[in-house]
């Protein structure tokens, strides 16, 4: 578990007085893999042709990609420090118009699959073996363009394209019959579940993604915990996006610590 | 006047354009599949009829443009507009991504379909958003054109395709995107049209004239950028102007003239548009114009209640 990260993302969340920390803390883990072991990037070139792409649809879990985009030279400690602030690039939500790395800017749920469709299908008209990683909230699965893109790329074979969902169990506390597996073989995914905080189940499925030009694309069901590592914030309850007081705030240190 | 169909026009000009350009691509909703077939045939992996589900299409429409293609998504205009227009805004244009969409069924063209089918708030929806193209080609020749003109800048830019035609013939040259049209100089009325409706500007114009009205008659095909120029130019010069056009009063061409030419000393405006209201009535377009007094005798009532009569004065 990435203690330094969360600490960083609670960090920026008691600074900014802004973020949606348990969403966050429930994503980190399987982002930071991705950019430590699978995805091919340049910082310095972070338009690179050559590059993967990694599309965060649910944008609300942004810190999580901020720490990382940092981590990884893509910004810098300074951007952190201006986390919603006036004049900084970093808001509640990610803008790829601002922030280099960011693929797309998202936010309203249910546009990053969708969009991810169309990189990976030009990713193939211009014959690129780039490879395109989308993660999307269970709750996001609620919006209909989730299973509009789902059906368009199974049936366009989009095999160079690889969901990843984040199973933190929002959308079944509105929907309970959450058979997320289910849905996602029955429009044709070729479909796993993980533990989404356990390393060595990352590397199980993600290293298993064959990411064909024409082929089977792939979702991984990441079992996660919303909140992650900080008990006070586990679960479903009014920490979505509630800001800590000064207290609450090192008693969250304390738990990372 | 051409026997062509716009719509026609539209699958010539994506095969014609495609040929040269590897980076066209045309996403549809299936519609127009069998007219774009020559298209598909010769770009093989350009086209995709990509079933029932607009807001996707425009998304993957704006992935591709990520990608550097030029996407041409078409399918009925309340579907790619409406029912996509959060996809056309988060996607498009707060991405700064550049893309075409090409829409049929423009207002109520398709007459007995009702509401779901018909659309005539798509300049107020897109001028909604910042950085859109609106074009509204009512003529094949303006189509291509207008397409080949556009379709590669970095904006997101509205073909509205209307399956009525205005008659008149333009030399391709005084076609320009962002560029009114002067089709018959004036001295005391301004007439703004768009769309089908100059067909009955024209009508009207010489009937006008035996009641001493000297109409100018101005097409605007470009909605957005509006060529704001030639519109107040022309209304210094006559004082008065009636806005034709087939799309709701609220946002359309005729409030951004009213906006142009409010500081013009002693101007007189009047609009023709569809109320704020829907239109549910059947029968044909045509039946729907009448109605709506869109037609060459509502532009005549409509000087002559709007209108002072100064003129008769000289």
């Amino acid at each position: 578990m990435n203690k330094d990260l969360r600490k960083k993302i609670a960090r920026m969340v008691y600074n900014g007085k802004d973020g949606h920390m348990p969403s966050a803390f429930s994503i980190v883990d399987i982002i930071e893999v991705l950019y430590r072991n699978y995805l091919r990037y340049d910082p310095q070139n972070p338009r690179w042709q050559e590059r993967d792409y990694f599309i965060l649809s649910k944008g609300h879990g942004c810190l999580a990609l901020y720490v990382i985009l940092e981590k990884y030279g893509f910004i810098t400690e300074q951007d952190i420090d201006r986390f919603c602030r006036p004049g900084g690039i970093l808001g509640e939500h990610p803008d790829c118009t601002k922030v280099p790395g960011v693929e797309a800017s998202t936010g309203s749920l249910g546009h990053g699959l969708p969009f991810a469709l169309g990189i990976a299908l030009g990713l193939r008209l211009r014959e690129m073996q780039n490879r395109v990683y989308v993660l999307v909230g269970d709750g996001e699965c609620h919006e209909g363009t989730v299973w509009e893109a789902a059906n368009v790329a199974n049936n366009l074979q989009l095999g160079n394209i690889c969901v990843i969902v984040d199973w933190n169990g929002s959308a079944a506390q509105l929907m309970p019959r959450d058979d997320l597996p289910a849905k996602w073989r029955a429009f044709g995914w070729e479909t796993t579940v993980i533990n989404g905080h356990s390393e060595a189940e990352l590397h199980r499925a993600l290293g298993n993604v064959t990411f064909q030009s024409h082929g089977t694309p792939a979702a991984i069901i990441a079992r996660t915990v919303k909140g992650k590592g900080v008990p006070m914030i586990e679960g479903h309850g009014v920490w979505h996006h509630k800001i800590p007081n000064e207290e609450e705030y090192r008693q969250i240190m304390e738990s990372l610590s | 006047m051409s026997e062509k169909s716009i719509r026609q026009q539209f699958a010539d000009t994506m095969l014609a354009v495609g040929e040269e350009d590897p980076d066209l691509v045309v996403l549809v909703g299936d519609i127009s599949h069998f007219i774009l077939q020559p298209f598909a045939k010769a770009c093989p992996g350009r086209y995709y009829n990509i079933g029932i589900c607009e807001p996707a299409i425009i998304s993957m429409s704006a992935g591709l443009a990520k990608m550097g293609f030029y996407p041409a998504a078409h399918t009925i205009a309340p579907f790619l507009i409406e029912r996509a227009f959060e996809q056309i805004k988060l996607d498009f244009c707060y991405q700064k991504l550049g893309g075409n969409l090409v829409t049929v069924g423009s207002v109520f063209d398709y007459a007995n379909l009702g509401c779901t089918h018909h659309c005539y708030d798509d300049f107020a929806l897109l001028k909604s958003l910042p950085g859109t193209q609106i074009t509204y080609p009512a003529s094949p020749v303006e189509f291509d054109i207008l397409f080949r003109q556009a379709y590669r800048n970095s904006s997101l830019t509205l073909y509205r395709i209307p399956g009525n035609q205005h008659g008149q013939d333009f030399d391709a040259e005084d076609i320009r995107l962002g560029k009114g049209i002067k089709i018959t100089d004036g001295s005391n009325l301004t007439i703004v049209a768009t769309g089908p409706q100059l067909r009955n500007a024209m009508a009207a114009y010489n009937m006008l004239g035996d009641t001493g009205w000297d109409a100018e008659i101005l097409y605007i095909h470009t909605i957005r950028p509006l060529d704001t120029g030639i519109i107040c130019e022309s209304v210094s010069k006559t004082g008065r102007v009636l806005v034709i056009e087939e799309h709701m009063q609220s946002g359309g061409l005729g409030d951004d003239v009213l906006r142009a030419t409010r500081d013009i000393p002693g101007i007189e405006f009047s609009s023709l548009a569809i109320p704020d209201v829907f239109v549910t009535g059947y029968g044909s377009y045509e039946h729907h114009c009448e109605e709506l007094g869109l037609t060459t005798q509502g532009i005549l009532d409509r000087v002559n209640a709007d209108f002072s009569g100064t003129h008769f004065r000289e």
